[in-house]
């Protein structure tokens, strides 16, 4: 079995004994184990968030007034802003809003929960394109790849892969733009308007989601096929499919692939808040109006509720990642589903 | 919009100077135009119809927040929406005449402290509600009053205003409580007149007008009736209405089909049905998109490389530019509180080689904040303390310049950069130590007033408009109280604010004059060269800016849009 | 950017080989060979490289990567004095490369470090002692993983300016529990090996344990995820210069070189495919070697 289940499940022997004893269906423990632990990540990712941004020195009121504004409303502002308050009574407010639902109101005037309802899905859009077409294609190489090990087919996906590992996404962006998008003309230069049919969101999309995409595909295959091949060699119980007579396509697909499965989601799930990164800059390189954007315009802007919404939503959706991938383990996994310990 | 003068019999003595006052800059265009292009679709009758998408660069322009004009912190930068929704007063048209558009036509009193006004009749807002003086007043009190205060507006305007009072101590964050109401600075004697009385002379108010947010008048009605939500759906009188507004992204106008004017030939205006206004990240990122057609026009496009690529593909049309390149010192503090370190500065710097291989040669060298677009516009200025890297050499040596690391900064965008580090270069070649930095506008603005004034020592800014008294002219560069001035001298206000204050052109260019060669004799601050913005666009794009030269009030010319006209099959 | 996970980093991801007795003595060989060239190649072209930016301005001096001559501003590559060519303030590209290259390998080495000093440190007690310290100390992790670096390094370089030891400090906070998850997750497995158990039995102090028994059993695991580290640090920083937020201007650096190329990249590509190139070779050469000294030490 992959090392990392083995990992996640020795991590929890000391609880879960006297856990399992008290409470229900262990998946259900999990969960909310989880879910526990989740707050004080979000609470510590937020907070940090805030101490950072105000130790910053800040002259946002006078730069949202503009060049000519006089004194008194800088100093007006900033009082309206709360800019003048301390930094936890800041922090108290800002908190104690997001638990009513409000997460503010942007130094530009626009309420923080407009701007990411707005932009939000936009990027939650891009990501899902760039998540799931690169993972479907890598679990097609990976297979066609573990099939026979070290054959062509292997042998040119090991090297693509090496290639989107090593490649670094704002390069590759432009080459995509120069190549695809001004000689070839099959995508758009600028992907910010979508247009309303799915076709027009799909060429908008296409090459943004290919520059996240490309290095997340080389992540999946390496991973897919390093995992696909060793159980193909190692482990008993498909030597006993193969003894059964089991054709080999059938006991890839339908056994090994089954359990690499694990290993990817997971990582697929961990991977998830990290993008925050490369979301960030390929939205800016296709002028793609998403929360990437927002949140450099919002760090330039020193607009700390802005920033700490944007990072809010990447925390809980890392946080979220972790605990779907959990999850998945807990419930296709009947070694945890049905509690049995591992230590 | 092609009319020529002012008419109207009350328009004498001053409209006479403000017709004349354009031949004070040279009309003729100086620099190529329409290279490339085989056909010149001037001669031929615009075509109506058709839709344009207009790229606007993210830094400047691409970057809104509301469409109503007393809120609207961007002022001239989102004049591209503000002018095709709200249509303008005054415009500036070529040559540097004042055109009329909603307003018709103007006079000043002899002591130019009051401004008379005349609009035009029968003009509706897109909510039919009539266009007239109370309108007019109406935005114009909202531009000055709670609104327009609340976000900081401050439109250089002479009438006298109640600063807010301070907040209370342990006021709760939120709205100030409502200003006191302001004394009216306007009268309306009929309906379609309105009279500005202002504390102090100024010849210059019309001029301060264009490019700014009280030349955009928007429906009393529609404001008063949704005031939140106007700034999304904006009603005004131009020749568009919106129709789709994502702000930071695109907005989307379309023809409004009772706007007033019509063309010379009776053709109903605009001749456009649609245009959409796209945010892009860059000027490759516009070229390209120009490139594949998915964009017909991109304004103030400033790489060198890309204009010249431009020049083989699209459409290139070089304005003239009024905003000259400077270098500021900050008289203030050390190092350039000493004269002679200044001097040192004037003779180490030389722009010829940043002009000729930065800007390939593009633009004009100027010793003042004049440029060629703008008026009194004097690129030679006696006394003037050229490169001189002898001297530099003597006078670093006297003042110890050398013992210190100047700080130097400037704009986060890529021309200015490229100029900054190349001062950089040439002063170290002369063994001055420098420290460059760059910022966006928030930091840039931090910067300046950081510490009170006293902690930048040197930036490459831009400095001069249309008119210098308008908009960021000289005293925002140059008077002593402005907080992004690096200078304090009496003197030198005085000479400006009289030349601005009187309405005969030639005594306020007599004293931009004295001023320059006052500015040159104490080394406040060199002249580079008057970048001048290239709009470009796709063959058979045409109008004033896009096809025709046209004077930019501040950076880039107003575009009227109603006039642009678009037959991609004449390219 | 999406870092693989460090879980992630104990897959074999080079080929692996059938049991020995399948194959003939050829075969063997061959795979010998292929073996060692997929460990020296790399590692070969790394050396030449470190060699090139630290080495080669020392004996051989260089136009500077900062100030350039304004007169040959713009040159192609080829040129006669400049034989990769100059950017628009006519500094040496090739020098912009080299000098670079060491920020580059400087910051990687430094957060690479750190991470394996502290992070390691902090893994390896949460795995071994378990309990509340790991819970604690996990999620200690877990908010340093879910806080977005990019974040941090904007902010750092917004508030305290832009150097290349704030870069260093922002890319550290993400690699420090980078490296913890790591060696937490490898402790864990070996906490429970026969001889650990073993060692436990006898009564031998357990900081005795930690660095006789767990610390060389992980280090070979260490080293191939810092490789990948490595490389995944150089794009990071990259990715900094590129927004701005990295090393200052004037300083060369190759994210900063593809953000200038970028502004005029139809009219010369050569600006931004030059730093690309030596961007992907050199993360591509680190990976390679990961890879294959995963191989060599037989990591599963």
């Amino acid at each position: 079995m992959a090392l990392v289940q083995q990992i996640q499940l020795q991590g929890d022997s000391g609880a879960r004994g006297s856990a399992r004893r008290l409470a229900g269906s262990p998946a259900l423990r999990l969960v909310g184990r989880r879910l526990l632990a989740a707050i004080p990540v979000l609470l510590g990712v937020t907070l940090l968030t805030f101490a950072v941004m105000n130790a910053l020195p800040n002259d946002t009121a006078q730069a949202i007034l503009g060049l000519n504004a006089s004194q008194s409303s800088v100093a007006a502002l900033n009082h309206q802003l709360g800019l003048d308050q301390p930094f936890w009574s800041q922090y108290w407010h800002w908190l104690s809003n997001v638990l009513h639902g409000n997460l503010g109101t942007s130094v530009q005037g626009a309420s923080v929960n407009h701007e990411l309802a707005v932009h939000l899905p936009i990027t939650l859009e891009l990501l899902a394109y760039a998540l799931v077409v690169p993972l479907v294609l890598s679990i097609i190489v990976a297979v066609l790849a573990a099939r026979k090990p070290n054959g062509i087919v292997d042998r040119f996906s090991m090297a693509v892969s090496m290639l989107g590992l090593s490649v670094a996404p704002y390069a590759f962006a432009f080459i995509l733009i120069v190549v695809f998008a001004v000689q070839l003309q099959w995508f758009p230069v600028i992907s910010g308007s979508v247009g309303t049919t799915p076709f027009s969101w799909l060429k908008a999309m296409t090459l943004p989601a290919a520059a996240i995409g490309f290095p997340l595909f080389a992540i999946y295959t390496r991973l897919l096929r390093a995992d696909l091949v060793e159980q193909m060699q190692r482990e008993d119980y498909i030597v006993t499919a193969k003894a059964k007579g089991v054709p080999p396509w059938r006991v890839l697909i339908r056994h090994a692939l089954r359990n690499s499965m694990f290993t990817l989601i997971t990582v697929v799930g961990l991977n998830l808040g990290g993008l925050i990164g490369a979301v960030a800059i390929i939205e800016t390189v296709f002028t793609v109006p998403g929360i990437g954007q927002d949140l450099l315009n919002g760090i330039s802007n020193r607009d700390v509720p802005l920033i700490e919404g944007i990072v809010l939503v990447f925390a809980v959706m890392t946080v979220l990642g972790n605990l779907i991938a959990d999850l998945l383990y807990a419930v296709l996994d009947p070694r945890i589903r049905y509690g049995r310990s591992t230590s | 919009m092609r009319t020529a003068c002012l008419a109207g019999a009350a328009a004498l003595t001053l409209a006479a100077a403000a017709c004349s006052s354009s031949s004070n800059n040279s009309s003729s265009t100086s620099s190529p135009s329409n290279s490339g292009s085989p056909s010149s679709s001037s001669s031929s009758a615009p075509k109506a119809g058709g839709s344009l998408t207009v790229l606007e660069s993210s830094g400047y322009s691409g970057s809104w927040t509301t469409l109503d004009p007393a809120a609207n912190k961007e002022g001239a930068a989102t004049q591209d929406f503000m002018v095709a929704i709200y249509g303008q007063l005054f415009e500036l048209g070529p040559g540097g005449k004042v055109l009329p558009d909603l307003a018709t036509s103007y006079e000043y009193s002899t002591d130019a402290k009051t401004v008379t006004i005349h609009l035009r009749q029968g003009v509706t807002f897109t909510d039919g509600t009539p266009f007239n003086a109370a309108a007019v007043v109406y935005n114009w009190m909202r531009d000055l009053g709670p609104v327009g205060i609340k976000n900081g507006l401050n439109p250089p305007w002479l009438v006298p205003m109640k600063p807010a009072p301070p907040p209370a101590k342990n006021a709760p964050p939120g709205p100030p409580p409502a200003e006191p109401a302001l004394p009216s600075a306007f009268s309306t004697p009929d309906q379609y007149t309105v009279v500005v009385h202002q504390v102090a002379p100024n010849g210059a108010f019309i001029d301060q007008l264009f490019d700014s947010i009280p030349n955009w008048i928007a429906s009393p009605t529609a404001l008063q009736k949704d005031p939140t939500g106007f700034g999304q759906n904006p009603v005004g009188a131009g020749p568009f209405e919106v129709a789709t507004n994502v702000p930071n992204s695109e907005l989307v106008v379309k023809k409004n089909p009772n706007y007033w004017a019509k063309d010379d030939n009776g053709v109903q205006l605009p001749y456009l049905d649609a245009i959409t206004f796209k945010t892009v990240g860059s000027d490759e990122a516009a070229y390209e998109a120009l490139l594949v057609n998915q964009g017909q026009v991109y304004e103030n496009m400033s790489t060198n490389a890309l204009i010249t690529q431009a020049e083989q593909h699209l459409q290139v049309e070089n304005n003239l530019g009024t905003s000259p390149y400077d270098l500021q010192l900050n008289t203030a503090v050390p190092p350039f509180n000493n004269p002679k370190a200044r001097q040192a500065i004037y003779a180490a710097t030389n722009f010829a080689p940043i002009l000729a291989h930065i800007f390939g040669n593009r633009y004009p060298v100027t010793q003042s904040f004049t440029g060629p677009g703008g008026i009194c516009y004097q690129p030679k200025v006696a006394g003037y303390q050229n490169y001189d890297p002898t001297l530099a050499k003597k006078l670093i040596q006297e003042t110890g310049l050398d013992k210190t690391t100047i700080q130097l900064g400037t704009i986060a965008l890529q021309t200015a950069q490229e100029s900054m580090d190349a001062l950089r270069t040439e002063w170290e070649s002369l063994g001055l130590h420098v420290n460059i930095q760059s910022w966006n506008l928030q930091g840039l603005i931090a910067a300046f007033t950081k510490d009170g004034g006293k902690d930048w020592q040197s930036m490459v800014q831009t400095a001069g408009a249309y008119d210098p008294a308008g908009g960021i002219g000289v005293g925002f560069r140059f008077n002593s109280h402005s907080p992004f001035s690096g200078v304090h001298d009496p003197k030198l206000d005085t000479l400006l604010a009289q030349a601005s204050s009187s309405p005969d052109l030639s005594v306020r260019c007599k004293y931009y004059g004295q001023a320059a060669e006052y500015i040159a004799q104490n080394w406040y601050g060199p002249f580079f060269f008057t970048l001048a913005p290239v709009n470009v666009a796709v063959h058979g794009v045409s109008g004033p800016g896009v096809s025709t030269p046209l004077p930019s009030v501040a950076v880039v010319p107003t575009i009227p849009w109603e006039s642009v006209s678009y037959n991609p099959s004449s390219s | 950017m999406a870092a693989p996970l460090p879980d992630t980093a104990f897959v074999a991801a080079g080929p692996l080989q059938p049991l020995p007795s399948l194959v003939s003595s050829r075969k063997l060989r061959a795979q010998r060979l292929g073996r060692t060239l997929r460990l020296w190649i790399p590692a070969g072209f790394l050396i030449l490289i470190l060699a090139l930016c630290f080495l080669w301005p020392l004996v051989y001096t260089l136009p500077s990567p900062t100030n350039g001559n304004i007169i040959v501003a713009g040159e192609p590559p080829f040129s006669p004095g400049a034989w990769l060519g100059t950017d628009q303030n006519g500094v040496d590209e090739f020098s912009m490369l080299v000098y670079g290259g060491r920020v580059a390998f400087e910051v990687a080495a430094a957060v690479t470090l750190i991470g394996m000093a502290i992070g390691s440190v902090l893994g390896v007690v949460a795995g071994y002692f378990g309990g509340w310290v790991d819970a604690v100390l996990s999620r200690v992790l877990d908010i340093l993983i879910a806080f977005p670096a990019l974040v941090l390094a904007l902010a750092i370089a917004e508030g305290l300016g832009p150097s290349e030891f704030h870069v260093i400090l922002a890319l550290a906070v993400f690699s420090i529990p980078a490296f913890g998850r790591v060696t937490r997750g490898a402790t864990l497995v070996l906490r429970e090996q026969p001889f650990m158990i073993a060692a436990r039995l006898a009564g031998t102090p357990r900081w005795r344990v930690l660095i006789r028994h767990v610390l060389p059993n992980i280090m070979p695991g260490i080293l191939t995820f810092s490789l990948l580290g490595v490389g995944i640090v150089i794009i990071l920083e990259g990715a900094l210069d590129f927004l701005g937020y990295g090393i200052p201007q004037p300083s060369a650096s190759w994210g900063s070189m593809i953000a200038n190329g970028q502004q005029i990249m139809t009219a010369q590509p050569e600006y931004v495919l030059i730093p690309s190139i030596m961007l992907l070779i050199v993360v591509a050469a680190c990976n390679l070697l990961g890879d294959a000294l995963r191989e060599r030490w037989g990591l599963v």
